[in-house]
Parts: C-alpha cells; sequence; structure tokens
C-alpha cells in the first residue's frame, strides 16, 4: 500500500516519503509517542518487503513458502534471543559458533548415534545446553573478575567451544538415529515444525524474562546506565554473569535444533551465527551501545532477514547479486527504522 | 633436539640457522639467513645425500575436523609407515596467518632432509610458503591452491604442485545426475563459495553436462557457500519454488548434497536424486543406501601420502628434480567418480605401497595443468 503514494510522490526521495508517511500521523502526540515509533520502524519494513515480495513472485506468497520461511528463522530466533540480552546490556558476544558448534557434538554423541552406544534422548539434549550454558558462564566470569571486554571472553570461549567440539569430533562425523531429535525437524504441529514451535517458546520466554524478572529488568538498566544502578546500591557483576549464562543456554539449545535438523553433529555447526544474529538484532531495533530493544524488537529482526533470504531466492534474484542486493536492503531497512529516532533526536538536541 | 645426530654439513646449517633466528628477529633477516644456509647445504641435497632415516616429514591441512583432510592426514602417516618414519601432523584452522607461522617455524629449524606435503590455505598464501620453502632448501609439494601465473618451473625446491579439474568432476556428477533422471527433466545446482576456482570450474563442468544433455533443464542456480546448513535452507526454499519439477539437485561438494537430502527427507520427497564431489564418509553411506546417486573422490589418503614420496624420492636422491618432465611439475590427478556399483571400493580408502614408489609417483597423471 505504500508503493502508490511512493509513485506518486516521485522517486527523487523515495526513502525519504516512506518514512514521512509513517511519522506525519503520529507527529503531534510526538512527545509522549517517541517511543512507540521507533519501535514502528523494523515492524513496518517487515510487512513492506513481505509485500513487495509477494507482488513480485506468485511462489514466494503460497502458504507453504511462508511455513518455509517460519521454520528457516526458527535457529537463528533462538540464538537471537540469547544475544539479545548480552546487547541490552552494551556487551558483545561472539561465542555462539563455538558454542553451538560444542553443544551439536554433544547431543549428538549422547543421543542414539552412530558413534557409540549412547541413548539418552532429551536427558543428552539438557546435558547439551547446560555444556552450553556453563560455557556461556565463563565468558560472563572472564568479564566481571578478569575485567576483559565481552568481545575478547566471548571470542576466546567460542574458540573454547570449537576446540572441544573438534576433540569429541575425533575424525568421525557423529550421525544421529535418534528418533526422537530427527522428529523435531520433520514431524509438524499446526503446520510448523516442532523446531518453530520450540523457537516460538524460547521468544516468549525470553520476553517473559525481559519483561517481568529482575533479571531482564537490569540488563537493560546495564545497558542503560551501569553506574546509577551500582551507585543505588545493586551488585552488577551476577546479573552479568547471568545474562551470559543463559545466553550460552539458547545458543546450546540452537545447536541442538541445527543437529536435529542436519541429522548429524557438526563442528561447524554454529558458522556465522554471531554476525547474523548481532544483524538480526540491530535491524530489529536493539542498540548496540544497550539499554534499548528486546526480544520482540530482534525477532522482527530475525523475520526481516529470514524473508530476504527466502524471498530473493524466489524472486530469482542471481546468486551472484544476492549477497550485494541483501547487504542494501538491510542498511535501508536499518535506515528506514531509525529514521523516526534521528527526527527526535535533531528535535531534542 | 634435532641437531645432535645429524652429519656434519647439515650441523653447520643447523647452527648457522638457528643464530640468524636467534640473532635477528626481522622476518628479512632471517630469511637472509635461510638463503645462506640452503647455499651451503646444496651440494648435499642435489647430490639427493639425505640418509632415509634423517629425512622429516612433515603434512599440513586445515583441520582434522574434516573427514577428507584427515583422511589426507592419515594417508601421509601410511606412507611414512612404509619408509619406517613418522609423519608431522600440522593442522592451521583455515587461517591464513597460523599456517604462515607454522611453515616458518619449520623453515627455521633443520630444513636439511625436511619434506612437506602442504594445502595452502587460498591461491594467495602458496608464494610465500614457496619462496620460504626455496630459500631454506625444504622439498615442497602443494595441492589444490596455487596462483596460475606462478610457474613450478621457476624453483629447485618447489618440486610439484598437485590439482584436480573440477570442470571434469563437475561434469562426471552432471553426467551421472543426467543418467539418473533419464535423461530430461528439471535440476537445480547448489554452487560452493562463488570466487573460488573449484566453485568456478565444477559449475563450467555442470554447464557442459548441459550442453551434452539438452533435455536437462537447469531450473536455478543458488550459492550454499559449500555448507551442509546453508544447502538445507536453500533446497528447502527451492523445493518450495519449483515443486514437482524438481527431478535431481546438483551439489558442489557433498556436503551441500548431503544438506539437500536433508531438506528433500524433511519435505518428505524420495524422487530426487542427489550428487556431489569429495566422497566424504557420509555421502558414501547414503550411496550405499540409494538416496544418492554419485559423488567424485580425489583419493584423499592418497593425496597425503604422494606429496611426502615425492619428496622422499627426490631427498633420498632416488629421483633428481631435473628429471621430473616439466609436465609434472604441475599437473591434474586422477579422480574417480563414485556411484552404487563402485561405491564398496571406496568406503574404506587405503593406500597401496605400489602408488608411492618413486619410479611410479606421476601414474595418476591426467596431463599438465596449463
Amino acid at each position: 500500500m505504500t508503493s502508490p503514494t511512493e509513485a506518486g510522490r516521485g522517486a527523487g526521495r523515495a526513502t525519504g516519503t516512506e518514512a514521512d508517511g509513517d511519522v506525519v500521523p503520529a507527529q503531534r502526540p510526538r512527545p509522549r509517542r517517541g517511543v512507540s515509533l521507533r519501535d514502528a520502524g523494523p515492524p513496518i519494513a517487515l510487512v513492506v518487503i513481505f509485500g513487495v515480495f509477494a507482488v513480485l513472485s506468485p511462489d514466494f506468497r503460497t502458504v507453504s513458502n511462508v511455513q518455509n520461511v517460519l521454520d528457516a528463522a526458527a535457529v537463528l530466533a533462538v540464538v537471537t534471543c540469547g544475544i539479545s540480552f548480552v546487547l541490552m546490556m552494551g556487551s558483545i558476544d561472539l561465542s555462539s559458533p563455538g558454542i553451538m558448534g560444542a553443544s551439536a557434538i554433544t547431543v549428538a554423541l549422547l543421543v542414539a548415534n552412530n558413534r557409540n552406544d549412547n541413548d539418552l534422548g532429551v536427558l543428552g539434549v539438557v546435558v547439551a545446553v547446560l555444556l552450553a550454558a556453563g560455557l556461556g558462564c565463563l565468558s560472563g566470569l572472564a568479564l566481571v573478575v578478569l575485567k576483559v571486554p565481552s568481545f575478547m571472553t566471548t571470542l576466546g570461549i567460542s574458540a573454547v567451544g570449537l576446540g572441544v567440539a573438534t576433540l569429541m569430533f575425533a575424525g568421525v562425523q557423529p550421525n544421529v538415529s535418534d528418533t526422537m531429535l530427527q522428529g523435531w525437524a520433520v514431524e509438524r504441529f499446526l503446520g510448523l515444525a516442532y523446531l518453530t514451535w520450540i523457537a516460538l517458546a524460547c521468544v516468549l520466554v525470553g520476553w517473559l524474562v525481559q519483561r517481568y524478572s529482575r533479571l531482564g529488568r537490569y540488563a537493560f538498566a546495564i545497558g542503560g546506565a551501569e553506574e546509577v544502578l551500582a551507585l543505588s546500591g545493586v551488585k552488577v557483576a551476577p546479573y552479568k554473569v547471568a545474562v551470559f549464562t543463559m545466553a550460552g543456554a539458547f545458543y546450546g539449545l540452537a545447536g541442538v535444533m541445527v543437529t536435529s535438523q542436519l541429522g548429524a553433529g557438526l563442528v561447524q555447526a554454529g558458522r556465522g551465527y554471531d554476525f547474523s544474529a548481532i544483524t538480526a538484532a540491530v535491524v530489529g531495533g536493539t542498540l548496540l551501545i544497550g539499554g534499548r530493544g528486546g526480544i520482540l524488537h530482534s525477532t522482527v529482526g530475525v523475520l526481516l532477514v529470514t524473508v530476504l533470504t527466502n524471498g530473493l531466492v524466489q524472486v530469482g534474484v542471481s546468486p551472484y547479486w544476492q549477497g550485494g542486493v541483501q547487504g542494501l536492503i538491510v542498511v535501508a531497512a536499518v535506515a528506514a527504522a531509525v529514521i523516526p529516532q534521528r527526527r527526535r533526536n535533531q528535535v531534542t538536541k | 633436539m634435532k641437531f645432535t645426530s645429524r652429519h656434519s654439513a647439515a650441523r653447520h646449517s643447523a647452527a648457522r640457522n638457528t643464530a640468524a633466528v636467534i640473532g635477528v628477529a626481522l622476518a628479512a633477516a632471517t630469511l637472509t639467513g635461510c638463503t645462506e644456509t640452503a647455499a651451503g647445504g646444496d651440494d648435499a641435497a642435489a647430490a639427493g645425500a639425505c640418509e632415509p632415516a634423517d629425512v622429516t616429514l612433515v603434512g599440513q591441512v586445515r583441520t582434522e575436523s574434516n573427514p577428507y583432510e584427515a583422511s589426507w592426514l592419515d594417508g601421509g602417516d601410511a606412507f611414512a609407515e612404509q619408509v619406517g618414519l613418522t609423519q608431522e601432523r600440522l593442522t592451521y584452522d583455515s587461517d591464513s596467518t597460523r599456517q604462515q607461522e607454522q611453515i616458518s617455524q619449520l623453515l627455521a629449524g633443520d630444513t636439511e632432509c625436511l619434506v612437506m606435503n602442504i594445502l595452502p590455505n587460498g591461491d594467495s598464501d602458496t608464494p610465500p610458503i614457496v619462496e620460504g620453502a626455496e630459500a631454506a632448501g625444504a622439498y615442497l609439494v602443494t595441492q589444490w591452491n596455487k596462483p596460475a601465473d606462478l610457474d613450478v618451473t621457476d624453483y629447485d625446491s618447489w618440486l610439484s604442485h598437485i590439482t584436480y579439474d573440477g570442470v571434469e568432476s563437475g561434469k562426471q556428477i552432471g553426467d551421472a545426475l543426467a543418467e539418473a533422471i533419464g535423461g530430461s527433466g528439471g535440476v537445480v545446482a547448489l554452487q560452493g563459495v562463488l570466487d573460488t576456482a573449484a566453485a568456478k570450474d565444477r559449475f563450467v563442468g555442470l554447464e557442459e553436462s548441459l550442453a551434452a544433455n539438452p533435455d536437462v533443464e537447469l531450473l536455478d542456480d543458488q550459492t550454499a557457500n559449500f555448507s551442509r546448513a546453508e544447502a538445507l535452507e536453500v533446497t528447502k526454499t527451492l523445493l518450495t519454488k519449483h515443486g514437482e519439477d524438481i527431478k535431481g539437485i546438483w551439489a558442489a561438494n557433498d556436503d551441500m548434497a548431503l544438506g539437500a537430502l536433508e531438506a528433500l527427507q524433511q519435505a518428505g520427497r524420495d524422487d530426487v536424486a542427489v550428487v556431489g564431489i569429495d566422497a566424504v564418509p557420509d555421502a558414501l553411506t547414503a550411496i550405499q543406501d540409494g538416496t544418492m546417486t554419485a559423488t567424485v573422490s580425489s583419493d584423499g589418503p592418497w593425496q597425503g601420502g604422494i606429496g611426502l614420496a615425492i619428496g622422499y624420492c627426490v631427498a633420498t636422491g632416488e629421483l633428481a628434480v631435473e628429471d621430473i618432465a616439466d609436465e609434472d611439475r604441475a599437473w591434474f590427478a586422477e579422480q574417480f567418480l563414485i556411484e552404487q556399483d563402485n561405491v564398496a571400493d571406496f568406503v574404506s580408502p587405503e593406500t597401496s605401497e605400489a602408488d608411492f614408489a618413486c619410479d611410479s609417483l606421476f601414474s595418476r597423471s591426467q596431463g599438465s595443468m596449463s
């Protein structure tokens, strides 16, 4: 529905007009509604991009493809749940590739597989997630006890995770024969794979933690103004460790989910997820400086990125162009999302 | 520790080399030191004066967590055992810097009878390795990656470069796929990392195969960056896009083929033929089970052994560098199409001693690279 407006106003201010269209109706009550305006950017971008692809490609707007997009978003959504809390605190987390790799190999070796006689089922999943939480906890401890910046501690923990995974890998790929774990990727409930429901549950849990628990609120507060929080007598350190531990648990679950999808434990299970999760979170409006955004924002970002990846294939963009086109659209989406905020800042400044 | 049991020429050079390393930390100065060493040691090397027991064998690949590269090192071990030595196994985790550091460290030690069988991380990583080995007089065989304009015959210590014709393997599996779908129907291609020579060549091979099979139609080509997880997602998307039209999936490596198989299984499709390249163990299992159609093997264990064997034969004087024909200095090695009827031969690949005999080192050559 934005396209006719754009066409009517001329090409020169394409991006600007689109954003203006969003801003104008809400301009009068600006002082109080600033927050909701800022939050509206990414969902609007999601709807617009979805709409454009739906118009361009009949294959894209099928029910089965929408299911496909949601299924494809599942793992990234879980990783992003974890990383969002860390970003809200104003820290950064690059540990997901290593933690996911360690958890993927662990779970593959603990459930029924071709390497050993283990058959722990759900218990195997729990152990893998606990191991991952332990690795996340180490990141947090290194941050608060050794005062190493999170950028470095998490990078180090990622290497540790990959090392652990490589040791357990021992040259032979563990293939999963556990029917429960394999079923998660194949079995469907209400049209969506079990994994997608798990991801939805994670988003819900993440949102509840963020909204209603002390941990979630303090994470926000740490990102916003850590000194103030410390001065008012709150011991910040345990909450930081807890956030990294929780993030680790989410990565661990994501590693288990990748293992379920691929039917095998891969050391590289988490490759690239660190940066795609940060991208998704930022696209969704979770700021890298902390104190802003949240789980729901990040989830919108995840959907945006996944819709883009899927849509470009459905529309038939050449693979040689996809990387560049995807980057441009992401930058444009972020730009469109921050325009309301930028205006507001200019006014307040 | 390696200095103790060497004959005097080696001890001299070792001492000088050590002095160079200790004396000057600058890389340039170290290189100069090594050059002197090489000049001093050349007489011995040219005559192939190394005692078999003095030869040091080194195999270097990216990572042992890749079954193919692990099997490469196992092949190196097999050759080393054959000549009563042990191979030093090195991995650098796909990190170019770490690879160069490991090589510098090796070359800073005793290089008189050093034989290196190296998998360079990328094309651009090969020149510094070659220059370093040449300066130190270490025997070097490289595989897979080298810049096209770097000529092996310009060097004395760089004995040979072995690679595989990607166009050929891409075409082989393309033809196998066409045959599997009965010569007509739609196929989709999963390309590798688009800016690598392997991905480009293999896709050219597919295009040649498509030209030869006019009834096979390429519905779509996408990249999944050689990754199993990415291939899973891309294949799911392609399945929703093209649905029943897809009769076959051509993947530029087995990892992507396995990801595609997983996507097919999740979509409940068992009527799609899938081909890949590399012959990783899971792909061989899938071919045995009949879920996958074909793959191509470069024979990892042979690669791990042959590079060491060439270096060993030259180091011990059984083969002189001048006697290696120019077309054997940079060559395409034979690769094997694996289908259900011959998969059993490849499930537990073993090296044979005859492959590494000094008079038949180049028997698998399919011709010179250029």
